[in-house]
């Protein structure tokens, strides 16, 4: 049940783009199109629960017991980026298709925030290596989630003919305030655990 | 002072570890791709207009380093970027000469009649399945703007009816060429200066009934350009053409033609 | 035989205003012989017939002037005896050029006709009979000139278990079809009985739409003594009733899949005009030269059922119905729903024509477009189940790949997502656009490849 209520949070109720406001970059720039949102989507998966597992273990084995949780910004932000462009190499060699997939997008997300902010929030909360790689996927989710919804709209977008001070991102970002404040009504749908 | 050496000993620590492994796994794992294809996307304009025939300009790279594709191809680039990727290739340039497009009609609504109102969506193809069209002469230009609507340089404008290319912006990527549902603009060499801007080979009667400027196939702009040896002209059924292989530079032609159909580059650079 | 009721209900449809009293009493009148004709060499889905006579010839009443060009083709006949004055391209009422005949028509018409002779069906072989419909000229008479002896030939792995009549008129104004059930019963179970045997005997049943009454009395008057399985389906009054694939979910509950041809599901569906021309092409040997048009609409002094020539020109056609009168605004071609709109008079009648309306400013509706208000209701009265509002905001925006994607080339074109629109706006008008371009599009990228093929 607890593990239930950390992905309901994560995905709807603290949805990290449009509660958080986390990763706004990628949901304004790969939100043109539905196919490469679900690509980017996926990629914001893989990346977010990897790298939390990472900063988790580097957290409580390196930095804690030797007091430094003061530095974990700077290393999490060296250890994400490292780890990103190793799996970019990797993926390419072992699984291409799977690279040939999500392969654009992980340049792009190296050292996202919302990356970098699930790994801290991990941190601040103190939860378990479990729970946090969990809260991490629900994380990615709810910005694959909310990325795909807004890559839909956006796609009708296009087709509307706005005034013109209103196109392009303007009325993009105007639409995702409104997504934004359609999410807000999830508040309170679970007792969040932190 | 001991906090701030391990902190720094630490950060270093992973990344000299990090740079390690990232050393590693590019000396081991990495992919090889042919060098050429970044330096010959670089060399591209970037402008992916399709004219050359690929997806894009990265897709027009790779087919050249493959060998599916040779230089030259690239018509916004033009010959300075063909001769980089010759060297960047290693094989001899092939000079390509700059194409534009040209709308091969000049019935404006002042001259060519408008059988009935068409008040549809704002489309050539989509008034030309309506009735066949509004326009008398069922070759012309409808002036609906297909071709502008796709024209990737806002090269064309719709002038009194009548699609007229501006020859400086044009690139020549020919995809108004494939848009228009008369089939009457054609890619020709920029350096052109005298056009037979009509598109019409039915008998002249017929076309002088729709069209005040349209082709008779008189036959009197190749008499005034040398005759039949000249071969500045060529003619299919009654309408008039210009042999682009080797064009008239005469600019008083434009002044013979009976039908003024004729027209010397000037007056389609700057709308007619 | 029996009469039924529909039970089965196609998705979305509308009710426009029918307006077939104008025209539903009056019976078929044949018309005096215009002094020329135009007959066109393209009367039909496929490729254009191949000329067979030059200027100067003289032609007789019934001769092959136009050779079937290919498999999806029909011949052409000449109407009547006359002389040949040219041949040129002229505009058929779609708005193509294709080439057609212009025959001065003689003032004698005492030559002999040159009809084939006539068959007994009982006694001939199905090949005979296909060969007969096949030579006659005859294409489908309701709207899109199918080459009816392609539909009675089904590939050899298809077996046809229904022939449906189309009998539903469901556009507004034309009593074409009306007026040739009333008064031609007879021969539609003629023709019923070739194509039966044609086809190896499936069941038959003819649709009908309710608001004709007459026209099922008289069917059922016709067919009261016929064998085997006869059914005549009394159709709910919806448009698009008479659309093909909407008729056979309506008779027999099948659906025909994307793209394919009604024979897919076993069905034949044929226009009950079309069924009464096979049985004078089998039982006269009359090919098909004339056809009952509706001429029709609030700018015509005396609107009337027409039997005419196939190539009389519309000017000549409305000049026997008394003319134009109430300063006429916009001439339509077909139907009003998805006729075609014809710029001048000098058009001539082809084997599909089953409407000429002429209306004035009283009935044509000026309109300008504009936003969608998101109401749905094209969404709901489409009868293909797709989502027009969509497709037309796509195609509005030059994103042809998107409307493709929304299944665009299944419309139909019916125009009963415009009919509905609170905004007025121009949908089927955009599908069509979309349609037009992807098939330029699929042409271009076959040309292309046949010609890198060719290098």
């Amino acid at each position: 049940m607890r593990y239930l209520i950390i992905i309901v949070g994560a995905v709807l109720v603290n949805n990290f783009v449009l509660n958080r406001f986390l990763g706004c970059c990628p949901f304004l720039g790969v939100s043109k199109k539905t196919e490469t949102a679900l690509g980017m989507s996926g990629a914001v998966v893989f990346v977010m629960t990897v790298a939390s597992a990472v900063t988790w273990c580097l957290d409580h084995w390196l930095l804690d017991p030797r007091g430094l949780g003061y530095i974990h910004t700077l290393a999490f932000i060296l250890v994400i980026a490292s780890l990103v462009q190793f799996i970019d190499i990797a993926m390419k060699r072992f699984v291409p298709p799977l690279h040939a997939a999500l392969g654009i997008f992980l340049p792009l997300i190296t050292t996202n925030c919302a990356v970098l902010g699930v790994a801290e929030l991990n941190c601040k909360n103190g939860t378990p290596f479990l729970e946090s790689v969990l809260f991490s996927f629900a994380a990615a989710l709810g910005f694959g989630f909310a990325l795909v919804i807004f890559s839909g709209l956006r796609e009708k977008l296009a087709w509307a003919d706005p005034p013109r001070c209103f196109r392009g991102i303007a009325v993009a970002l105007v639409t995702a305030g409104l997504l934004s404040l359609a999410f807000m009504g999830f508040n309170g749908l679970v007792k969040l655990p932190y | 002072m001991t906090a701030i050496i391990t902190a720094i000993l630490v950060i270093a620590g992973i990344g000299a570890l990090a740079a390690l492994a990232l050393a590693i796994a590019d000396k081991y794992l990495a992919v090889q791709e042919d060098p050429r294809i970044g330096l010959a996307t670089a060399a591209l304009p970037g402008a992916n207009c399709g004219g050359c025939g690929f997806a894009g300009c990265a897709d027009y790279a790779r087919a050249l380093v493959a060998g599916t594709a040779a230089p030259g191809a690239c018509a916004p680039g033009g010959d300075a970027v063909n001769a980089e990727l010759a060297k960047i290739l290693g094989v001899a340039a092939t000079a390509t000469e700059k194409r534009v497009a040209l709308v091969k009609c000049c019935g404006t609504r002042s001259e060519a009649i408008r059988v009935g109102d068409y008040n549809g969506i704002c489309d050539c193809s989509a008034a030309a399945a309506t009735a066949g069209g509004d326009k008398g002469c069922r070759f012309g230009c409808l002036g609906y703007g297909a071709c502008a609507n796709v024209c990737p340089k806002h090269a064309i404008s719709i002038t009194d009816g009548l699609a007229v290319v501006d020859k400086r912006l044009c690139i020549g990527c020919g995809k108004c060429v494939s848009v228009c549902p008369r089939k009457l603009i054609e890619l020709v060499p920029a350096s052109a200066t005298i056009h037979v801007l009509c598109n019409n080979p039915v008998r002249g009667p017929e076309v002088t009934k729709v069209c005040g400027v349209g082709c008779i196939g008189c036959h009197l702009c190749e008499k005034s350009s040398g005759g039949k040896e000249a071969n500045h002209f060529t003619f299919n059924g009654f309408l008039a053409k210009v042999n682009y292989e080797n064009p008239p530079t005469d600019a008083t032609l434009a002044d013979k033609c009976p039908r003024k159909c004729i027209r010397e580059d000037a007056h389609f650079e700057t709308g007619i | 035989m029996k009469t039924v009721q529909s039970a089965f209900k196609f998705h979305g449809g509308v009710h426009p205003q029918y307006n077939k009293d104008l025209a539903a009493s009056k019976p078929i009148e044949a018309m005096p012989l215009p002094k020329q004709l135009v007959v066109s060499m393209s009367q039909h889905l496929g490729a254009p017939a191949k000329c067979l006579v030059k200027k100067g010839d003289a032609v007789v009443k019934g001769q092959l002037i136009g050779e079937r060009n290919g498999f999806i083709s029909v011949p052409v006949h000449a109407p009547v005896a006359g002389t040949v004055a040219a041949v040129e391209q002229r505009m058929g009422p779609a708005g193509g050029w294709a080439d057609a005949v212009i025959l001065d028509v003689s003032e004698d018409q005492s030559a002999a006709p040159a009809f084939l002779p006539p068959l007994d069906w009982k006694s001939a072989t199905r090949e005979d009979l296909l060969a007969r419909v096949n030579d006659s000229g005859i294409c489908g008479m309701g709207g899109a000139g199918f080459p009816s002896a392609v539909k009675l030939n089904p590939p050899p792995d298809k077996h046809c278990e229904y022939l449906i009549l189309n009998g539903a008129e469901c556009e507004p104004y034309l009593t074409s079809d009306y007026r040739t059930m009333l008064e031609r019963a007879d021969r539609i179970r003629a023709g019923v009985e070739i194509m039966r045997k044609i086809l190896n005997g499936p069941a038959v049943r003819i649709a009908v739409e309710a608001n004709k009454p007459d026209a099922i009395k008289a069917l059922e008057k016709a067919f009261a003594d016929i064998e085997g399985n006869v059914e005549i389906v009394v159709l709910p009054v919806l448009y698009p009733q008479g659309s093909e694939k909407h008729q056979i979910y309506a008779t027999v509950k099948r659906i025909v899949p994307e793209g394919a041809l009604p024979i897919a599901v076993g069905c034949v569906v044929e226009n009950v005009g079309t069924v009464a021309a096979i049985a004078d092409a089998v039982e006269k040997g009359i090919p098909l030269t004339e056809r009952v048009t509706t001429v029709s609409g609030d700018g015509v002094v005396e609107p009337k059922n027409v039997l005419a020539p196939i190539g009389t020109r519309y000017a000549d056609l409305v000049a026997f119905c008394g003319g134009e009168k109430d300063g006429v605004r916009k001439v339509i071609s077909g139907g009003p729903m998805m006729g075609f709109n014809v710029p001048h008079l000098e058009i001539a009648t082809t084997k599909t024509t089953s409407g000429l309306l002429f209306f004035t400013s009283a009935k044509v509706f000026q309109y300008t477009s504009n936003a969608c208000i998101n109401c749905g209701r094209c969404v709901r009265a489409c009868p293909m189940q797709l989502n027009p509002a969509f497709i037309c905001s796509a195609v509005e925006s030059n994103d042809i790949a998107a409307a493709q994607k929304m299944d665009v080339m299944d419309c139909i074109e019916c125009g009963a997502c415009s009919f509905g629109c609170p905004a007025y706006r121009d949908i089927t008008q955009n599908c069509r656009r979309a349609k037009a371009s992807i098939r330029a599009a699929a042409a271009a990228a076959k040309a292309k490849a046949a010609a890198a093929a060719a290098k």
